[in-house]
């Protein structure tokens, strides 16, 4: 094709005036139209919420639209409390500690850590597609499923397998803290439909050395509150992010020598 | 589960233990910097360029200086100072935040790990033009190769690598084919299809091909896989998000495009009472 026939022109698309949100009003002061006089989550005050409501409930309220019943609030805060730390061998959280042990600049290891987070291994990566799988299989017997899953499904020649996102092995073995969450989680009062079904399904899995891992867990809660799959991979991540911080900030005024170094013995290089 | 095949379970994990295995190179205290089986201070420094480096460290082959030059070039195409880009956006937004050059940067950077734009669409790029040709070896025709594709988005031309979000027509595919003229690299079988496949766009829907359509052809006939690209392109976008964090981090704090509290449109539910 000749230059001219590349010749760039504006499609026109159609661009909205303004952006709009279903979930925050803020009313201008009447002194100054960039100050906001009263804010408002939902319709409802945000410093009546503060008075009124948990913070648990007010997230819920950001993402739902509406306040929580007492069971689905209970079941948040649950979950919320079971994954708020990865745990230091998480490698989300090391990435928090080598930047606190780094001295980066402190605003930055949430923001490392949450990235790592992001990952489809062990990670949010792996909560989206949980969530929409799960939608859709928890119509199915969830043990034919395994059971199939299980027959058709290759194992990596090395490393976890992770049969669909949110459920595998964990160093070669069924994680038993995945599975006491789980399982803590369903005996909450409430409806559990998807949580109960993925209980089923990682029962079968157990026997091959698979099972519940975290982001599946939060995947079917996440499912059973009614939040949208594409919520799903942020709010893990919200929910891991106090532990990252914590780990990270442990480190940050500490010096470099408070983390192991690999020792050049044990630092191999072999080209491929 | 008996004690020996539990360790069998986690053997992998116990062999790697307070180890690094690196098959990619290292630092020698005494002895030197190691990459890919070069010595960086003796081997690299100074003879080659820092794209050549870029792409040795994504691909862990060491291309020819043209090769890294080409791809010099379509990086200053992919990242230009316009603060209405998205990612360059972030950038704009970091500056007048007051955050940290590094981190509005590596914000915007990771703002393009999107579908729509920046170097993930590569990934998808690459794997049309790789499996068209395929397809034309095997005699499917241009014209059927595009019906297919179209028939997926009922029978738009939304091919990734053709057309072009915002405008038709792309400027940076003639600046590369000039590139390319220069430094005498050949258009082999992948951007020779795509060219066709250009034409017919052309003529029957008024698309081009862009920049997309381009680099993924010519980079999978330079033997290039879709995951080796998206790795060179990782932070393509990084130059233009750092002009514009400049640019406002040189200007009056939170005053970038500012908005009044009507210039959000709320759509939601109505005041009510707490319960």
């Amino acid at each position: 094709m000749t230059t001219e026939q590349r010749k760039v022109e504006s499609r026109n698309d159609l661009f909205a005036e303004r952006t709009a949100t279903k979930i925050w009003q803020e009313i201008e002061s009447p002194d100054n139209p960039y100050l906001a006089d009263t804010c408002l989550c939902h319709g409802y005050d945000l410093l009546e919420l503060t008075q009124k409501r948990s913070f648990v409930e007010v997230l819920f309220l950001l993402f739902r639209g509406e306040l929580p019943d007492a069971d689905e609030a209970r079941l948040l805060e649950h979950l919320m409390i079971s994954l708020i730390n990865p745990g230091p061998r998480h490698p989300a959280t090391r990435a928090a500690m080598n930047a606190g042990v780094g001295s980066t600049d402190r605003e930055h290891i949430l923001p490392i850590a949450l990235s790592i987070y992001g990952g489809s291994h062990l990670g949010a990566g792996e909560v989206e597609p949980a969530m929409d799988w799960l939608r859709k299989q928890r119509k199915h017997d969830p043990l034919q499923l395994a059971h199939e899953l299980i027959t058709n499904g290759t194992p990596p020649e090395e490393g976890d397998w992770h049969i669909f996102p949110g459920f595998g092995s964990r160093f070669g073995g069924v994680d038993p803290m995945a599975a006491k969450i789980a399982s803590h989680l369903t005996s909450l009062p409430g409806k559990h439909e998807t949580l109960l079904w993925g209980c089923k399904f990682a029962d079968v899995l157990n026997k091959h050395s698979l099972g519940w891992l975290s982001p599946a867990i939060a995947a079917a809660v996440f499912t059973d509150l009614g939040f949208s799959p594409r919520a799903g991979a942020g709010l893990f991540q919200l929910l891991g992010a106090p532990g990252l911080l914590a780990h990270g900030v442990e480190l940050s005024n500490k010096p470099v020598t408070a983390m192991p170094f690999v020792k050049d013995e044990n630092y191999v290089i072999k080209y491929d | 589960m008996s004690s020996s095949m539990t360790n069998r379970a986690y053997r992998l994990w116990d062999e790697r233990r307070g180890k690094i295995q690196s098959n990619k190179g290292g630092w020698v205290i005494g002895k030197g910097v190691f990459n890919h089986g070069y010595s960086m201070m003796d081997d690299l420094v100074g003879k080659v360029s820092y794209m050549q480096v870029l792409i040795l460290n994504a691909t862990g082959r060491l291309p020819e200086r043209p090769v890294a030059d080409w791809f010099e070039a379509i990086y200053i195409c992919m990242s230009w100072p316009d603060p209405r880009i998205w990612c360059n956006q972030i950038g704009a937004l970091g500056g007048a935040m007051r955050a940290s050059v590094v981190a509005s940067t590596t914000a915007g950077v990771l703002a393009a790990d999107a579908k729509t734009y920046g170097s993930k669409p590569l990934l998808q790029g690459v794997r049309f033009i790789q499996s068209a040709l395929l397809d034309f070896k095997h005699g499917v025709s241009v014209d059927e190769i595009i019906r297919n594709e179209c028939a997926k988005h009922r029978g738009k031309p939304k091919i990734t690598g053709y057309a072009r979000p915002l405008a038709k027509g792309d400027e940076r595919v003639v600046a590369m084919e000039r590139v390319q003229k220069l430094l005498a690299l050949p258009a082999g079988e992948h951007l020779q299809l795509a060219l066709q496949i250009e034409s017919s766009l052309s003529r029957n829907f008024n698309e081009s091909m862009n920049i997309n359509g381009y680099g993924s052809a010519f980079l999978s006939d330079m033997g290039y896989t879709a995951e080796e690209i998206y790795r060179i392109f990782a932070i393509v976008v990084t130059s233009g998000v750092t002009a514009c964090y400049v640019d406002t981090r040189d200007k009056a704090p939170d005053a970038f495009l500012p908005l009044r509290c009507t210039d959000v449109e709320y759509t939601g539910k109505s005041a009510r009472p707490v319960p």
